[in-house]
């Protein structure tokens, strides 16, 4: 009895903080699903280590009672990747923003990728910065107009679909903050994956971006399952990863669009050989004397 | 004391380094004390290289000035490096591809053809350094057994023709300068280690328990991250990473979840990294940062030594927050601040920046060993117990220091915010600043954190700068590197009649303001630093209100000498 209870109050993830976003915010979707799939993973709380960056979304640690670290703007990944690297015992996940994750560090996206880190890193894209209230972000489609953008977006909005996959992550899914429980499964994919997850998650803003809402989304997306994508094949993956812009958003697919088993940063880093680097034990006398040693 | 400037020069891809390293190892295993410095380029092949290998029978704090023995490997180096050479200096060249005609009558002339002889010996162009090696031995009176049992050791396994090989054009050049011993240098017999800043301050960290270094390569710093990527198998993890902002943010990360962590670069990377040294103020991470200085501003000179940054390093993030700030003296204290530099980041929750530049990370000197057993581990107040999922991780206490937990811990979950935070680590930030709760929460916060500096005044005993000759009449007083040569200007010139004393400083923040104006206060005092504006006499007039007039500053990209700063301050006293 005891014992049951003990795992229940584990599994009670929320840490009662009320989160800051708007009625309707896209992001409340994406908790339900976070803490679906903790729940359903039976991870202890004390085991899972969230970490964002800056903006609307990255408030998201705050509403866990899980380890966590708001860090900075564009550096949730290299702070995410330091504490796998430390204790890789940990579940760490990533939660951000578009800006966040594909503009300011979108640098570091990449090489995580490229690392196949095993973190999972869910990118809550509402194509608009929030936060700042409302500036055009790197996913915004051509043609938005936002305050920082009055005559329209004239860049190309970033793949992050096929940009993760090209650098190697192992892992690509898209879900739709209105679909909570189909995104709970491609966190609970991510997270049960080994090596770098990247989950995109359609996660409207209902205040700063009036033109992708919910209502444009619904029609648009459909699920990769349903046409049964064969997630292993990564041309088919690329394939699909451009299918909204080249159908100019008639179609949307959300799903697993990419996966594969590759050894992890973790199993090939020869320090780690011992178990993670928090369980290792204190240089030995020995070992100092024979690093000075070197040196005559 | 005696001591002799060796100087080989060339140019990249002639061997110059490696040379200099051979001549290093040989004289520091037969007892004599070693200091090198390198002149060098960014450029992989050619340009003008040379390696000074400084070699005396007492400690030396310096690369020394002038050049006694020099080994010209071509006609470069006969150019660039006449003008140093000292009175009577040996110039060691190779007839057959060098004119020295010029210095005929001035200098003595050690003509060998040394590609001759290596091609004969070994068939191998780059052994005529050993044969001009073989010759300089002869010349500063180091036997040749000492030279032949540092090969075998350095190469035995490589074969014994590679041994026999070194050995042969060795005494070769040996023989060749039969008649010209010019010094008598004699060892004490005690075999030393030598090595560079990095090196120590590296060995330092690993003693002190690092596990995690984070990188982008960068001069002068690259020496560390060569250092823990050679160490990997060793029990350390060494990350480089996609550039600096990456490296220490994957540090704080690292340090937030228990490892003793650490990163390094120099003052370009510094400036990426600025953003997150606030950062780990804020969510108080221990956290080791190397700051490597080069000539700036900008790319500068990046293979040129300088002192200019320590105010950018000092004020780097915007906010307030504690820092330490900390310029080892010497290599031997490059292991020593490693060491402590842990044990106060982790006591007070907060980073220390380690300032070193090309000089000291680069220099090579010789090293008689580190007291491990004074190597002490304090974590600092960390949380072992299981908690009951309300760990104030930022809880207001007395000293300014709250408990701390490992993730991974049972019932200490926390969040680490970059916002502000009350004592559970929940933002202030984005819904109740301005209000008068949370207005009360902010102000108590930063009290809190800014208590540790407080705090740690009292508890140690460091930030204070160190005396040496109270009584003398003037003082010279610098920080980090510098303080080797001006402690040998201090010998000059007291060998002189000289009546001078050395105020030296390794920390430089927080500073004991008491303290340090008890030392300073009526004395005559001469600010010796390699930067434009003086900023250390900034910091000092800062922390205690005295302002030293008299400066001697270098700006050049290179770096001091004792008989140079022994000059310039007889000068200024005059």
């Amino acid at each position: 009895m005891e014992a049951k209870q003990e795992a229940k109050q584990r599994q009670n993830y929320s840490s009662g903080v009320k989160p800051i976003w708007c009625p309707g915010c896209g992001d409340f979707g994406v908790n339900a699903a976070i803490t679906k799939a903790l729940t359903e993973l039976n991870i202890e709380r004390n085991n899972v280590m969230i970490v964002s960056g800056i903006g609307c979304s990255s408030a998201m640690p705050q509403v866990y009672s899980t380890y966590g670290v708001h860090s900075l703007h564009g550096r949730l990944v290299p702070v995410a990747t330091g504490a796998k690297l430390a204790n890789h015992g940990l579940t760490v996940i990533g939660t951000g923003g578009d800006g966040d994750g594909y503009g300011i560090g979108g640098g570091h996206l990449v090489h995580a990728a490229r690392r196949n880190i095993n973190i999972t890193y869910i990118i809550m894209d509402n194509e608009t910065y929030g936060l700042t209230t409302g500036q055009t972000s790197p996913t915004a489609l051509m043609g938005h107009k936002t305050k920082s953008t009055p005559f329209g977006v004239i860049e190309m909005p970033i793949n992050p679909m096929a940009l993760a996959i090209s650098a190697g992550a192992t892992y690509a899914a898209r879900g739709f903050s209105g679909d909570p429980m189909h995104l709970a499964e491609l966190i609970k994919g991510g997270i049960a994956h080994r090596g770098f997850a990247l989950i995109d998650v359609f996660s409207p803003c209902v205040t700063f971006n009036h033109d992708n809402t919910y209502e444009w989304f619904r029609p648009r997306i459909y699920k990769l399952e349903k046409e049964n994508h064969d997630y292993t094949d990564i041309s088919k993956a690329m394939d699909k990863a451009f299918e909204d812009m080249r159908t100019n958003y008639e179609k949307v697919p959300i799903g697993l669009f990419y996966k594969v088993e590759r050894p992890t940063y973790e199993d090939l880093d020869i320090a780690l050989r011992d178990g993670p680097l928090i369980k290792q034990a204190g240089h030995t006398k020995e070992q100092i004397l024979e690093v000075i040693e070197e040196n005559r | 004391m005696t001591s002799v400037c060796i100087r080989v020069a060339g140019a990249n891809g002639d061997g110059v380094e490696s040379s200099g390293a051979m001549l290093i190892k040989v004289v520091s295993r037969d007892g004599l004390h070693v200091f090198a410095y390198r002149g060098f380029q960014s450029i992989i092949r050619g340009g003008h290289v040379w390696n000074q290998v400084r070699i005396g029978d007492e400690k030396l704090y310096s690369h020394g000035e002038g050049i006694d023995v020099l080994i010209a490997l071509n006609q470069d180096a006969i150019k660039n490096q006449k003008s140093h050479l000292n009175k009577g200096a040996a110039v060691i060249y190779d007839p057959d591809k060098v004119d020295a005609k010029e210095l005929e009558g001035k200098y003595r002339l050690v003509g060998i053809p040394l590609l001759d002889i290596a091609v004969k010996v070994s068939g191998d162009p780059i052994m005529r350094n050993v044969v001009a090696i073989g010759a300089a031995l002869k010349i500063v009176g180091i036997d040749l057994d000492v030279f032949n049992d540092v090969i075998k050791s350095m190469f035995t396994r490589k074969g014994e023709k590679i041994v026999d090989e070194n050995v042969k054009s060795a005494e070769m050049g040996y023989n060749h300068a039969k008649a010209e011993k010019l010094f008598d240098l004699k060892g004490d017999g005690r075999s030393r280690y030598t090595m560079d800043g990095n090196t120590a301050l590296s060995i330092g960290a690993y003693a002190s328990d690092c596990k995690f270094y984070a990188a982008y390569p960068m001069t002068p710093a690259s020496g560390i991250l060569h250092w823990f990527a050679a160490h990997e198998n060793k029990g350390v993890l060494f990350k480089q990473t996609e550039d600096e902002l990456a490296a220490i943010n994957m540090a704080i990360g690292a340090s937030n979840a228990g490892v003793r962590s650490m990163c390094g670069t120099s003052g370009g990377g510094f400036a990426l990294m600025t953003e997150a040294l606030g950062f780990a103020g804020m969510i108080e991470a221990p956290l080791v940062v190397v700051e490597s200085q080069r000539t700036g501003p900008s790319t500068g000179l990046p293979t040129k030594t300088e002192q200019g940054d320590i105010l950018f390093v000092m004020h780097a993030s915007q906010g307030e927050y504690p820092k330490i700030v900390v310029a080892p003296r010497s290599v031997e204290e490059s292991f020593k601040i490693a060491v402590d530099a842990f044990n106060l980041a982790d006591r007070y929750q907060c980073p220390v920046i380690i300032v070193m530049d090309l000089y000291i990370s680069e220099h090579i000197e010789s090293v008689d060993g580190f007291p491990l057993d004074s190597v002490k581990i304090d974590r600092g107040k960390i949380t072992a117990k299981q908690g009951d999922g309300k760990f104030k991780r930022y809880e207001f206490t007395a000293d300014g220091v709250s408990p701390r937990a490992f993730p991974g811990t049972p019932g200490t979950e926390f969040i680490a915010p970059s916002d502000e935070h009350d004592e559970y680590g929940n933002l202030v930030s984005d819904a109740f600043s301005g209000i008068d709760e949370y207005v009360e929460i902010r102000r108590k916060m930063q009290e809190k954190r800014m208590k540790k500096i407080e705090t740690m005044l009292e508890r140690e005993s460091v930030f204070a700068p160190e005396v040496e000759n109270p009584n003398a009449e003037h003082f010279l007083v610098t920080f980090g590197s510098t303080t080797g040569p001006a402690k040998e200007a201090v010998e000059i010139l007291n060998g002189n009649g000289g009546k001078f004393g050395l105020i030296s400083f390794s920390y430089l923040m927080p500073m004991d303001k008491g303290k340090a104006k008890k030392i300073l206060e009526g004395k005559k005092l001469i600010d010796v630093e390699c930067n434009y504006t003086g900023q250390l006499a900034y910091v000092i007039m800062a922390n205690t209100g005295i302002d030293i007039e008299k400066k001697i500053l270098k700006y050049d990209g290179e770096p001091f000498t004792g008989e140079e700063i022994a000059e310039k301050a007889i000068a200024l006293i005059k």
